[in-house]
């Protein structure tokens, strides 16, 4: 041993710990950032903070947590948070945080400077990207106010229409089935056999039997009999293909069926092409109102799934991606324990929050929140939160918000629901209008209920003095203005007319494919309007291309029809010609056959009836 | 440059040290851990006392250290394998790993992440591989370029710096 190597070893310990104290804070604080911001998915600020070891709290002051949605403003802002740590469980590296208090607080205040986004291979910026791919599925076609009376008509692409390939296609299949029935028919082989009883009915015609003596009438009979027996054979033939042949014909007329079907989606396809406006209540209300509420539900559906990864259910070991450093970063596993501290929790935190202005929505809330943590399971409580204003004396508006994130058990179990009133509402505009609805002051309230991968969310907006602002000044202004057709203004002056504005959308199903159902007062007054006044243009416009479609589609399946005819005519007359002819030979070897027998004196020979 | 001119004067030192070719070997080994691993972490603490209070070549280690952190960052990926195979994919180990995540204190050795649980177990295996290595290559240097290289210029040189002084400390006894 050499104990002289302590004296280094101890001043290598000294200058860490000497490091730690001047800037260790800062490491602490970077860290935190660092953490946070990987766990939010967007940029962390924190300007100051202090540890008291002796106390184990921590205070950081001027913390600002990014907007994932908008680099340049903060979803929330925080003057001062106050933590009150457990000592026990930082020994095993967990932060428990017995009490949070947050002071201090302001919502959607600008950044001077944008925000980083987040790292393009991670969670966040893999959640953001898919949720706009989300949204855009979700997304409605804008309303069309295209004015119907200019509609004069539409060039038709043979090819694109449905009903002309399928009758090329059964017209293919047409040619296939006369030709096996062509095929089948000289299978029969027909001629051979009739060859054969002609020859035999010429031979045995005015033949006495007693000149053939009992061999030759013997050989006579045998000779009828086959050739009788390959008739029946032939006839037995010819019937099966009867039967081929009226399912063949049966098969070509159901495809002539299938181009009714084909013809009611040509109906469709040709309308389409003319982009008639739809006077459906729920397009309009998804195309007028479908972007806003998605907005509303994407946020929500962000932080849902930003929840089940970093708070998943169950005590399976749990890998994520290791520190940032030079060498490699590799993955961290956790492995949480029953009955053990989880990784990180909050039991109870507190947050007093300003909202800031002279408007109805000005004064103070108090938050709480509790059991925050990333293993539930091991809490085996709920995350709840409720956030609600402290005083209502003389109070305008109010904001009510409570949520529970239950993933204690296997499945995801949340529940939010935020209910605002008398709060100024956000204005946005009109998809395909140049409109923009000023909401002013009202109610929202979004209910959102996640069962697993199922959810269930609706978005209420109520806005009792909504006003519409025009978005085209300058043509607005411009000496006689006029909406862009009869429809638009139609629309506009509807629009206008109501300042007590409702919407109500609904959000349901599979997480990852959701269906948005979007539909308001406004919705349904415009497409009563706009039916009233458009639905006899719309039904003319309507007619024109039914028959624009069903000439290109009467023209190109009339030979199809023909071949159907044919093949049915065909099939018939084949049939009944070889019918016939078989019938004719038969008959002829059955008088020969009678007049042998008839001979009755030769003995040795079956008696008639006896074939 | 300047690197890897103080590299070259601590090997070239202590390969003419009075130490025995096994006391430069096992420092050596127990310096590759620095290399090897990653730098900030417990286990590394403890390799560092141990090469300044047990009778190795600390020089040796300060050499090993500078030859194996490429080789560390290297074989990165490996270790990472090998770390996540035995965290991750290995369920007989779960109950330990689980035991020693819930202790107080073994969660700040960081060896719930793959790198650093890999790298360790890749240098545990690899310090005895290290040691002959480095103690027979000490062993064919010293019979054959060792006098030579003690006698030149150069040697003379390297060995007259002030620093020079400062390393004897740790040399071995």
């Amino acid at each position: 041993m050499r104990w002289k190597g302590l004296i280094p070893f101890t001043l290598l310990l000294l200058a860490v710990v000497v490091v730690w104290l001047t800037l260790g804070e800062v490491f602490l604080r970077k860290t935190i950032e660092e953490a946070a911001t990987k766990f939010l998915g967007t940029q962390v600020d924190i300007a100051t903070l202090d540890v008291n070891l002796r106390d184990v709290t921590v205070e950081l002051r001027g913390v600002s947590i990014a907007d994932p949605f908008d680099r340049m403003r903060n979803i929330v802002e925080a003057e001062r948070v106050h933590g009150v740590l457990e000592g026990r469980p930082l020994l095993e590296r967990k932060i428990v945080i017995r009490t949070l208090a947050l002071s201090g607080m302001r919502t959607g205040t600008p950044r001077r400077t944008a925000a980083a986004p987040a790292p393009r291979n991670g969670f966040a910026a893999s959640t953001l990207r898919s949720l706009d791919a989300w949204a855009a599925r979700l997304r409605k076609p804008v309303a069309s106010f295209t004015p119907i009376d200019t509609i004069r008509s539409i060039v038709l692409d043979p090819t694109q229409l449905a009903t002309v390939k399928r009758a090329l296609e059964a017209a293919a299949r047409a040619d296939s089935l006369q030709r096996a029935l062509t095929a089948s028919y000289r299978a029969l082989a027909l001629q051979q056999v009739l060859d054969s009883a002609r020859s035999v009915s010429t031979r045995l015609s005015g033949v006495n039997p007693r000149a053939l003596g009992i061999a030759g009438t013997r050989q006579a009979l045998i000779d009828v009999r086959r050739t009788l027996a390959g008739i029946d054979s032939a006839r037995k033939r010819v019937e099966a293909l009867a039967r081929d042949a009226r399912t063949s014909v049966a098969m070509a007329e159901d495809e002539l069926h299938a181009l009714d079907d084909a013809r009611r989606t040509d109906y469709a396809f040709a309308r389409s092409l003319l982009k008639l406006p739809s006077f459906e209540g729920p397009d309009l209300g998804g195309a007028l109102f479908g972007d806003v509420s998605i907005d509303r539900f994407q946020k929500v559906i962000y932080w849902a799934e930003m929840a089940q990864k970093y708070v998943p259910p169950g005590l399976l070991p749990r890998v994520q991606p290791g520190p940032k450093r030079l060498r490699m970063a590799g993955s961290t596993v956790a492995f949480p324990k029953a009955r053990e501290y989880p990784g990180f929790l909050l039991r109870r935190g507190d947050v007093v929050l300003s909202v800031g202005g002279k408007n109805a929505a000005t004064g103070d809330y108090v938050a709480a929140i509790t059991n925050v943590t990333t293993m539930p399971a091991l809490v085996r409580e709920p995350m709840r939160f409720t956030l609600a204003r402290r005083s209502s004396a003389g109070v305008v508006a109010s904001i009510d918000a409570r949520g529970v994130l239950d993933h204690v058990g296997g499945r995801i179990r949340d529940s939010l629901g935020v209910d605002a009133s008398g709060v100024t509402l956000p204005s946005f505009p009109l998809p395909g209008l140049p409109l923009r609805a000023q909401l002013g002051q009202g109610t929202s309230r979004i209910d959102v209920l996640r069962l697993g991968n199922r959810v269930a969310a609706r978005w209420t907006m109520r806005a009792p003095g909504v006003v519409w602002q025009r978005t085209a000044p300058a043509r607005a202004a411009a000496p006689g203005f006029n909406a862009r057709n009869q429809m638009e203004a139609l629309a506009i002056r509807v629009i206008e007319g109501i300042d007590d504005l409702e919407v109500v959308a609904d959000l349901t199903g599979d997480i990852a494919k959701p269906t948005l159902n979007v539909r308001s007062n406004l919705d349904r007054v415009l497409a009563e309007r706009l039916r009233a006044v458009g639905g006899e243009e719309l039904a003319k416009a309507e007619a024109k291309v039914r028959a624009q479609v069903d000439l290109i589609v009467d023209q190109r399946t009339a030979p199809l029809r023909a071949k159907v005819d044919s093949l049915r005519a065909e099939g018939e007359q084949r049939v009944a010609e070889a019918r016939a002819r078989l019938d004719e030979e038969k008959q002829k070897l059955d008088e020969r056959l009678k007049a042998l027998l008839s001979g009755g004196g030769i003995p040795g020979l079956p008696r008639r009836g006896e074939r | 440059m300047l690197a890897l001119l103080k590299l070259l004067q601590s090997l070239l030192k202590e390969l003419h040290s009075d130490g025995t070719p096994a006391q430069i070997a096992l420092g050596a080994a127990l310096g590759a851990a620095l290399g090897l691993t990653p730098i900030a972490n417990v286990h590394n603490v403890v390799i560092v006392a141990l090469l300044l209070v047990l009778n190795v070549s600390f020089g040796a280690g300060i050499v090993a250290w500078g030859l194996f952190v490429p080789i560390g960052f290297l074989l990165d990926p490996v270790f990472d394998r090998v770390g996540h195979r035995l965290l991750v994919e290995t369920p007989a180990l779960t109950g330990i790993w689980t035991s020693w995540f819930n202790a107080p204190l073994v969660p700040y050795t960081n060896f719930n992440n793959s790198v650093v649980l890999g790298s360790v177990v890749g240098w545990v295996v690899l310090f005895v591989p290290i040691a002959l290595l480095v103690k027979f290559l000490v062993v064919r240097y010293r019979a054959t370029y060792g006098e030579r290289v003690r006698r030149s210029r150069f040697y003379k040189a390297v060995t007259a710096s002030q620093a020079y002084n400062v390393y004897r400390w740790f040399s071995p006894e």
